[in-house]
């Protein structure tokens, strides 16, 4: 049973295809003037110089020996034959305008998530249609052409990033899309399989009825046994099935292709709201903390009184918390520090360092002074 | 009739009613109070739709909430019908009360049934009268009139603005044809009287298109409020009608047109241009900022809508590179020149969006982002242009929806190229299917909007197909079987002829002359001892005609010559419809006929034979699709990958729901009796696939019979018919009166109260139960998978 999609995918435009134009059956080439009604293999081919139509025995006439100029009345290009083609689009204009497109396309190809805002790329997109339709419809020419060629001048970096850029994407799409089909493929078979499956099962079964009757069973019991013979195989095989399928699902990664997350549209830049300096950090975050004590507002010290209140003192910015602080600092210096248990940590490398301060901590919580005085 | 389902008051416009009525209705409540959607399968002629309107306004006047009702059918009669009963119950209800309620029940159809406009309404087409009435009533023509210009207006949307907005039409229920009477006597325009309305309506009547076809959707329905009630009426095939309307055919013929639509363009913008080019600019401005549609939203002759664009994406701006005018129509043109280019290939080629839009992207630099607001850029620029003859760019349209479809949608859509008609043709003439496989995608905005979607029909069996492929989760889910005092019809299934040999429709024996004798003589027969009408379906035209020329061959036909009229459906609806008429003569005067007719035809689905139009209904062979059909193959694939319904399965399914279609057509009421007779021998293994109503009097000695057997019962059967039946038989069994359905109401309080009180013991019983059922299932799904499935899948019907 044949089923669908056997050439599915790859869209095989120029191979198998009418040729592009040729719908006229009558149609003349206009140097020879041989028509396709008289010889139906006649074959038009185009030069993008200047996108004149001609058969492809003129085109071996002409251009065998070297360039040589249009034979088309009124055209002067000088036209090569390699760069002679069929044409792909019916329309010529169209031909040209891809053409343009091509060249356009491999200068301007800033990506939108190089952009912050939609406006932005908008307004890109709208500038860089202006210049395609200017050159395309020969508007401004000279002025967009140095416009274009400044552009490429400017941007040469970044050009050649995207195109890398472009062009991993494109192949990495394609790997994933023969994956994709390599699945399907695979699935499609493990259904008709199943499908096989089922059909052989329910004539084995027939087959072992008609032998047990043929030997001269009951038919009613028969039939029995071999209705419940089959369901429950047809149920083991299921709940098999149900628990590769659940195994399956869980192993694939989540469905490659979903809406927004294509290849197609990458979105806008990822826009970070800039974060907030941070605060200078003199000591690039190693904080001093005080583990042994805790500091107290305010100590009543008769020593400081006077310091806490003399507006002579104050106005020099003098803080008494912060005498506190340093007072409290250089009691406790060296209190955190176990020279046995450093010893030890120096030869187990290995040990977390946290944990003996930890404890330490602990214990010294002991000491933690209410009241330094 | 007035009764209570719990504490809401019915009024009933009859004075008896069916229990499955009674039943439908307990579940249409049970569905609204729990806020959720709901498939209920309901007999053919036993009043659906006047008990869905009587239960559902009742609700209505009853709650304070006042939910509308949007009640979706198939066709301008089903409307009309509709609308016909709720108009009866309306009058019925303030007979009742004694007050006329303040309530408005108003219909929706196309303009070319409700225009009124003398030279408009005379057009053919549907599009044409759609375009000629909007180059009548646009805003800008409008404008221009205002500015003194001389320009055609159509008078009776003119008159409309004279009257307050919301009070266009008296209160009460307007039939449509009421409608086009009231209409012609204010000279207002029935068709936007109806759509101004509807926000003030308390009951929509209107086809599926309005809510299913987002082209058309997103313009006419979009304010309709979350609450809503949303009934699908005959939703058996309403899966198909979702498809149809995402999917787009592209011909060489329509493109060629659309390039010129495209060209067209081109040129009014350039006379734009010369003459007002601050409209122009003024657009583009707009699409700068991505205002678009603010301004716009109450413009009821938009050229055309968006097709299911996401709404986040709706609310972004055009991108940029088709924002100018002349770059848009540019684009259009390289779209449809590619797609030309397509059309070239002389192989089948079948690809995902995807693939098509990196192939696109590489011969025509078209990226997918501007491709996606293709709709929608057109839409704008038309209303730009102010252009009035828009039949013109209907074929540019197509291909801007396709477009848009193509770039919005990942999966469940399906490329498929055909260079050549058939598989012998040589000259070339390729359709470009844009065709989409998953029905969910279109009726998934309505089942998100509305909180309460019925899906109903006569015949939508197996239930749990719809939720599953319609991607929706149900609060009830019933079917429901017939009550009958006396058996009123006769299902049959005949396997065998006369000669014991098996006869079927299947691929290898379709055309064996024994099969096709045996068939033969099954007419025959039939056609003796039925009296009036008999009406026969065959699986597709290509295997009527082949049956009957050699029929024809076997003096057959000669034969039931003698007893009956022989008429056959074609696809002409002309012809058919005169061999209709001339089919019901046959029958109402005692001649006689048959009538040979395809089971997907229009006669399966739209036509009703009753009483003496049919008393018998041979379904010839199961009536499997075209399964070498391309597009009927992805769909299977789509299915079997993303919602696991096996391809067996569900031609099976969608085989045996079009064969109940056809069953039904013979049995429209409780009075009406009939014979169905399906007769291919693997019908014995589908018959668990047929709605409850019909599996349920199927007898087991019935369903697997010969000819002569089959002739025998249904003789026996025919006599007892004969026999007169007074109605007061049917009392208590078949239709209640007030009496008999307050004796059920009390049963089953009283019931309900044991079930209460045994609840604890029941509990222990439970697991065994449950096993039972398991095990049931599991059954089941052993009779669905058939051995000889492969005729199905070997290529049926052409
Ligand atoms: S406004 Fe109404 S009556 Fe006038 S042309 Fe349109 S549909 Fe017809
Ligand atoms: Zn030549
Ligand atoms: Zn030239």
């Amino acid at each position: 049973m044949s089923r669908l999609a056997q050439s599915a995918f790859v869209p095989a435009v120029r191979r198998e295809a009418r040729p592009a134009g040729s719908d006229s059956p009558d149609e003349i080439c206009p140097v020879c003037k041989s028509s396709r009604y008289l010889n139906p293999n006649l074959r038009f081919l185009v030069n993008p110089e200047c996108y004149h139509k001609m058969c492809a025995s003129c085109v071996d006439r002409i251009f065998s020996h070297g360039p040589a100029q249009c034979p088309i009345a009124g055209c002067t290009r000088t036209l090569r034959k390699p760069r002679f083609r069929e044409q792909t689009f019916e329309d010529l204009k169209v031909e040209r305008e891809v053409d343009i497109r091509r060249k356009v396309a491999a200068v301007f190809n800033r990506r939108e998530d190089e952009f912050e805002d939609t406006r932005a790329y908008n307004d890109y997109l709208n500038d860089v249609e202006d210049i395609t339709f200017n050159l395309i419809n020969g508007i401004d020419l000279e002025d967009t052409e140095r416009k274009f060629a400044d552009y490429e001048r400017a941007h040469a970096d970044e050009i050649k990033e995207n195109a890398e850029l472009e062009s991993q994407e494109q192949s990495s799409y394609r790997v994933l899309q023969k994956k994709e089909r390599e699945q399907i493929r695979l699935r499609r078979e493990a259904a008709r399989r199943e499908e096989e499956e089922d059909k052989r099962l329910v004539e084995e079964n027939r087959r072992e009825q008609l032998r047990r009757l043929a030997a001269g069973q009951d038919a009613s019991v028969v039939e029995k046994d071999g209705q419940q013979v089959q369901l429950k195989r047809r149920m083991d095989r299921r709940a098999a099935e149900e628990r590769q399928r659940q195994l399956h699902a869980r192993d694939a990664p989540p469905t490659p292709v979903t809406n927004g997350a294509t290849p197609f549209i990458k979105g806008l830049k990822q826009r970070k709201g800039k974060e907030a300096e941070p605060p200078v950090d003199a000591f690039d975050g190693i904080r001093y903390k005080h583990q042994y004590y805790s500091l107290q507002d305010d100590y009543t010290y008769s020593f400081l009184d006077n310091a806490k209140k003399d507006a002579r003192i104050l106005a020099g910015g003098y803080n008494v918390h912060e005498y506190n602080e340093r007072a409290l600092a250089d009691a406790f210096a060296g209190l955190g520090v176990f020279i046995a248990d450093e010893v030890t940590e120096r030869a187990k490398l290995s040990h977390d360092i946290e944990v003996p301060t930890e404890m330490a901590a602990t214990e010294a919580q002991d000491v933690k002074m209410e009241d330094p005085v | 009739m007035k009764f209570f389902i719990e504490d809401l008051p019915i009024l009933f416009p009859y004075p008896r009613i069916y229990p499955e009525q009674y039943a439908y209705m307990c579940d249409l409540k049970r569905t609204l109070d729990a806020g959720g959607h709901c498939v209920l399968e309901m007999p053919s002629g036993t009043g659906k739709t006047v008990s869905l309107l009587s239960l559902i306004v009742a609700y209505q006047q009853h709650y304070p909430e006042h939910r509308k009702l949007i009640y979706c059918s198939r066709t301008m009669s089903e409307i009309e019908k509709a609308l016909a009963e709720l108009k009866a119950l309306m009058k019925y209800r303030a007979d009742q009360l004694g007050e006329v309620e303040e309530f408005r029940g108003l219909g929706l159809t196309s303009r070319k049934n409700l225009c009124l406009h003398p030279s408009v309404k005379r057009e053919k087409s549907g599009s044409v009268v759609d375009s000629r009435c909007r180059s009548l009533t646009a805003g800008f023509v409008k404008e221009k009139k205002e500015r003194g210009e001389d320009v055609d207006l159509c008078i009776y949307h003119d008159n409309l603005d004279l009257l307050e907005p919301h009070n266009l039409i008296p209160a009460g229920v307007w039939t449509l044809d009421g409608m086009l009477r009231y209409g012609e006597e204010q000279k207002q325009c029935p068709y936007f009287t109806a759509r101004r309305m509807m926000p003030f309506c308390n009951v929509i009547i209107y086809s599926y298109h309005y809510l299913l076809d987002p082209k058309i959707a997103e313009r006419v329905s979009r304010e309709l409020s979350k609450d809503c009630i949303v009934v699908f009426d005959e939703a058996h095939n309403i899966d198909n009608v979702c498809i149809e309307s995402l999917s787009i055919d592209l011909t060489e013929d329509s493109l060629r047109k659309a390039a010129r639509g495209a060209a067209n363009l081109e040129r009014e913008i350039t006379q734009l241009k010369e003459t007002d080019a601050d409209k122009l600019q003024n657009e583009y401005a707009k699409l700068v900022e991505g205002l678009r549609e603010a301004d716009e939203a109450r413009d009821e002759g938009a050229f055309m809508s968006n097709p299911a664009l996401p709404d986040d994406l709706l609310k972004e701006a055009v991108p940029g590179n088709i924002r100018r005018a002349e770059h848009f129509t540019a684009f259009l043109k390289r779209f449809i020149e590619y797609l030309k280019t397509r059309m070239k290939v002389l192989h089948v080629i079948s690809e995902t969006p995807p693939s098509f839009l990196q192939h696109l992207k590489e011969l025509t630099f078209i990226e997918r982002k501007p491709l996606r607001f293709c709709a929608e850029r057109l839409t704008s620029l038309v209303r730009t242009l102010e252009l009035t003859n828009i039949e013109d760019y209907q074929p540019l349209q197509e291909v801007a929806t396709f477009a848009t479809l193509a770039a919005t949608y990942d999966t469940g859509f399906l490329l498929i190229l055909e260079p050549f008609e058939s598989e012998t043709a040589t000259v070339p003439n390729p359709v470009l299917h844009f065709t989409c496989l998953d029905a969910a995608i279109a009726i998934k905005p309505v089942f998100d909007r509305f909180s309460s979607v019925i899906i109903t029909s006569g015949t939508i069996s197996p239930l749990e197909m719809y939720p599953k492929m319609l991607g929706f989760t149900t609060v009830v889910q019933e079917s429901y079987s017939m009550t009958l005092a006396r058996r009123s019809f006769l299902p049959m299934i005949v396997t065998r002829g006369s000669d014991q040999g098996t006869i079927s429709s299947g691929f290898q024996t379709r055309n064996d002359p024994s099969n096709v004798r045996n068939y033969g003589a099954l007419l025959v027969e039939f056609s003796k001892l039925t009296p009036d009408g008999i009406v026969v379906f065959f699986p597709s035209y290509l295997y009527m005609e082949s049956i009957i020329s050699m029929w024809q061959g076997m003096g057959i036909l000669d034969q039931v010559w003698k007893s009956k009229l022989i008429l056959v459906e074609t696809p002409d609806s002309q012809e058919t419809s005169l061999a209709l008429e001339t089919y019901r003569t046959a029958c109402s005067n005692g001649r006689g006929a048959i009538l040979l007719c395809v089971a997907r035809g229009k006669v399966s689905e739209g036509i009703d034979f009753d009483h003496h139009y049919g008393r018998t209904v041979l379904c010839i062979g199961v009536p499997f699709q075209y399964t070498e059909s391309r597009i009927l193959k992805a769909r299977l694939e789509f299915l079997r990958e993303t919602y696991r319904i096996r391809e067996n399965d569900f031609l099976s399914f969608d085989a045996m729901r079009h064969c109940a279609q056809c069953l039904g057509r013979v049995l429209r009421g409780k009075d009406d009796y009939g014979i169905m007779v399906m007769a291919d021998r693997r019908f014995a293994k589908k018959k668990t696939q047929l709605p409850k109503w019909i599996s349920s009097a199927l007898m087991e000695a019935d369903a697997n019979m010969s000819v002569d057997q089959a002739v025998a019962t249904a003789k026996r059967f025919l006599k007892t018919m004969s026999k007169p039946f007074p109605i007061r038989m049917q009392e208590g069994i078949s239709t209640w009166s007030y009496g008999d359905l307050m004796q059920h109401q009390e049963k089953l309080g009283a019931e309900r109260d044991r079930e209460m009180r045994m609840a604890g013991a029941y509990e222990e019983g439970y697991e065994g139960v449950h096993g039972d059922q398991v095990m049931q299932e599991a059954q089941h799904a052993e009779d669905m998978i058939d051995d000889d499935m492969d005729d199905a899948m070997l290529g049926m019907d052409v």
